[in-house]
């Protein structure tokens, strides 16, 4: 297995996927005879990753802390192409979805992926799931810690844990290591935050009952400054006064954010602080050598000295127009200066967002061999990032990846667009969302104009389980449906960015699927005849409110 | 034109348990991909000997139910609902196609 | 209901019946003596008795019967014995047979419980430790 600068997994990690594995495939035995119902069974392949939706079942392929090797890519083409239609969908948790896997090849699909080292275990299921983190870690110039080691710790922690595997819902880790959370973990069941304190020592901040969903809420911070060895041990107790005090009774207020409301902080704090006090020096408490053999393996590759300024760059720069676009909005800080994070786009002009082909992985692949140490990341917005690319190569990866059709130069602009797979896929969903980001996507196409209206987060969810993240969307878009017809409830003013996280706020009734388009050009018109210099959408729309926008959309639909 | 703009019209649907295919018990209980297939109920007594019918052979299915549709003069069956007629059709764009470098 | 004992021979009495809401920490003199606790799960889905079961063995260190009561079924024997459980209720066609080779279905844990099973952290500390060179003299 060629050098990973992450985690690599050894003897222990592999025996125990391969036994999941073939316990799995026991379960789908009996359930294709009939030995086992769809009620019993049901458990057993959601905390495999296996959903039932629309058409087929959809496979949810674990990728943890959003962090992929070349190897592991080209497998996920292969499986794509030989137990799926040849394209998968990257989403906004890291994981990666197949939507038209059979039940019958789902073990052999699952075998595959044991073979480098990935499962899908607990992707889905009232369990602890996928633990996502900042797919910048480890490269950004802000980072105090790389989250991804504390990530893999809460991997293992929670995997087949035999006490949390049938939760009242399921339960969403998200860990930032740096101020500028790039992992929203402050709308997480739990969310860990990094930081130094006066001593100098780094620990977590520990927040508790933030989500979106029907109920969004942002976290509260039950504990300041929790040192790092401690962290299993609080989990626990954190888990441990979920399981037992989470609601059953109702599916829709299971979650631990409705129990944070109903008991209120005060007092989930009280009840973690009392079990934990009782556990903390327990079995669970983590021996410095087990989390440095962890935290090793995802030291840097080394990265020699490059030079910052180079004189190709500067003059392709100045030159080629669109290649300066896709440095500005596609590339960004390294925290050495002679590197860039590049983020492939997987939102080219009228595509659904997020997919990628078998053909596309595997070109990005061979870019990430050639050009950022054979890894890949997943980001949160359903785009790939290259961590470590050497300022020299942009040329050749923007070149690469103009060739896949991933070099859009949108990253972070209008038709970076996040959608759910809505209503063509999904059973869950009320409305479509691919559709409706196409017809954004293709309205607003144009480059230099998407470069002028500048930053805007457009997350458009298909139902109020608002897996596309609507509610931290700057402009927020949720399918709802009414008396059969497909409608958009626009919101405004959502933020997960530097640090800052806010729920948008409903516009005014919602819009038919063909007024989408209309009303999203009225909103930017309003922005950009409004703004002052240096705002953003979203800025403008904190200063001035949601009248203007409010007036401007109703009118023209 | 279509009739029976009221929904008494049903079909039971289901998806196949070994590969989630969506699929339609046809008048010989046997299940097919094929909704122009599909047996249909006429009135409400109908469509509960039809989910009976669809549970008794439930076994090779998951959760079957019943879809109300409506029937063109010249005999096509439609579901009513979008979420049915995305089911029994398929996606309402284009998925990008396995080897394909680019969106087409 | 067939009931499947990991140790037949041990005593049943006095026992204790509790409801899955009931707060275990809470029992106090209750638990003196007792040699049978009877959980239950009244949806295979509601797990609060694993939590009460790890807090019985491990907090209060109780040692007699730990018994599973309700929607009992044979895929979750491997999370039920981890947790203590050390009798099951359940009518559930091939239990028997599963529930001698559930022990040895995951032959590595990650967290450490009540069972004194090692995990793989404490493996990994003890093969790093056995292989560190002893110094030179």
């Amino acid at each position: 297995m060629p050098d990973t600068h992450f985690y690599r997994y050894d003897d222990f990690d592999r025996t125990l996927i391969a036994e999941r594995v073939e316990q799995f495939r026991d379960q789908v035995r009996r359930r294709l005879s009939g030995e086992l119902t769809e009620e019993q069974f049901k458990p057993l392949r959601l905390t495999n990753g296996l959903y039932l939706q629309l058409h087929a079942y959809m496979l949810r392929i674990a990728i943890p802390y959003g962090t992929l090797s070349s190897r592991q890519l080209r497998k996920l083409a292969e499986i794509a192409r030989k137990y799926d239609r040849g394209y998968g969908h990257f989403t906004t948790r890291q994981n990666l979805q197949l939507n038209w896997i059979k039940l019958e090849d789902a073990p052999d699909a699952l075998a595959a992926l044991a073979e480098v080292d990935m499962h899908a275990m607990q992707t889905s299921g009232n369990v602890v799931r996928n633990v996502t983190a900042d797919h910048f870690a480890g490269a950004a110039a802000d980072e105090i810690e790389d989250p991804r080691i504390w990530c893999e710790v809460v991997r293992q922690w929670s995997t087949l844990h035999p006490e949390f595997s049938f939760l009242p819902r399921k339960f969403k880790i998200a860990i930032t290591g740096s101020p500028n959370d790039r992992a929203a973990v402050r709308v997480h069941d739990i969310g860990l935050r990094l930081w130094r304190n006066e001593a100098g020592e780094v620990g977590f901040e520990v927040i508790v009952g933030g989500g979106q969903g029907r109920t969004p809420a942002i976290g509260v911070t039950i504990r300041d400054f929790l040192p790092k060895q401690h962290l299993l041990s609080y989990l626990e107790a954190i888990l441990r006064t979920y399981n037992l005090l989470g609601r059953r009774d109702n599916l829709y207020k299971a979650r631990i954010k409705i129990l944070v409301h109903e008991i209120g902080a005060e007092k989930m704090r009280e009840e973690v602080e009392a079990e934990y006090a009782a556990m903390k020096d327990s079995a669970l408490k983590l021996a410095p050598e087990t989390i440095e053999a962890i935290a090793n393996q995802f030291a840097p590759p080394p990265l020699p000295h490059r030079s910052a300024i180079v004189p190709e760059v500067e003059r392709l720069r100045l030159e080629d127009r669109d290649f300066a676009l896709w440095l500005k909005a596609n590339t960004n800080p390294h925290r050495l200066a002679g590197y860039r994070i590049v983020t492939a786009s997987l939102k080219p002009a009228g595509a659904p967002p997020g997919d990628a082909s078998s053909v596309q992985m595997e070109g990005v692949a061979d870019i990430a061999d050639a050009y950022s140490q054979g890894e890949v990341r997943v980001s949160h917005e359903q785009n790939l990032v290259f961590p470590h690319v050497v300022i020299e190569d942009l040329p050749s990866v923007y070149a690469a990846l103009k060739r896949l059709g991933f070099a859009e130069a949108n990253v972070g602009k209008i038709t970076d667009i996040i959608a759910c797979p809505g209503l063509d896929y999904c059973a869950l969903a009320n409305a479509r969302s691919i559709p409706v980001a196409q017809r954004i996507s293709n309205h607003f196409a144009d480059l230099a104009r998407q470069h002028d209206i500048g930053d805007l987060k457009i997350k458009i969810s298909g139902c109020i389980n608002a897996c596309g993240h609507h509610h931290v969307g700057h402009i927020g878009i949720l399918g709802v449906d009414k008396n059969g017809v497909e409608l958009y409830q626009i919101s405004l003013g959502g933020d997960v960015d530097f640090g800052k996280t806010a729920i948008g706020t409903i516009l005014g009734p919602a819009v038919t699927a063909d007024k989408v388009v209309e009303a999203v050009d009225a909103l930017v018109a309003t922005y950009l005849e409004a703004r002052e210099k240096g705002e953003r959408f979203v800025d403008t729309y904190r200063r001035i409110g949601a009248q203007p926008f409010k007036e401007r959309v109703y009118a023209a639909v | 034109m279509a009739k029976n703009l009221s929904g008494e019209l049903q079909v039971a649907s289901a998806n196949r348990l070994s590969d989630g295919v969506v699929v339609f018990l046809d008048d010989a209980g046997q299940w097919t991909p094929r909704l122009d297939q599909a047996a249909l109920a006429r009135d409400g007594r109908g469509a509960e000997i039809l989910l009976e019918r669809a549970r008794v052979e439930g076994a090779s299915v998951v959760d079957p139910f019943l879809v109300a549709v409506s029937e063109d003069d010249d005999g096509t069956v439609t579901p009513l609902s979008l979420r049915e007629k995305i089911r029994a059709s398929g996606l309402t764009f284009d998925a990008i196609a396995a080897e394909a470098v680019r969106y087409a | 209901m067939p009931l499947f004992r990991l140790n037949p021979k041990a005593p049943e009495a006095p026992a204790l019946t509790l409801a899955n809401t009931d707060d275990v920490l809470q029992l106090g003199a209750r638990l003196h003596g007792v040699k049978l606790i009877v959980l239950n799960f009244p949806k295979f889905t509601d797990g609060r008795a694993y939590s009460q079961a790890r807090l019985l063995r491990e907090r209060l260190g109780y040692q007699g019967e730990l018994r599973a009561t309700g929607a009992v079924f044979l895929d979750q024997l491997p999370f039920l014995l981890r947790c203590g459980f050390s009798s099951f209720e359940s009518d559930q066609k091939g239990f028997g047979e599963a529930l001698e080779k559930a022990r040895t279905l995951f032959s590595v844990v990650y967290q450490p419980v009540g069972d004194g099973r090692a995990t793989a952290a404490e493996l990994r500390l003890k093969r790093r430790n056995a292989t560190v060179p002893l110094a030179a003299d």
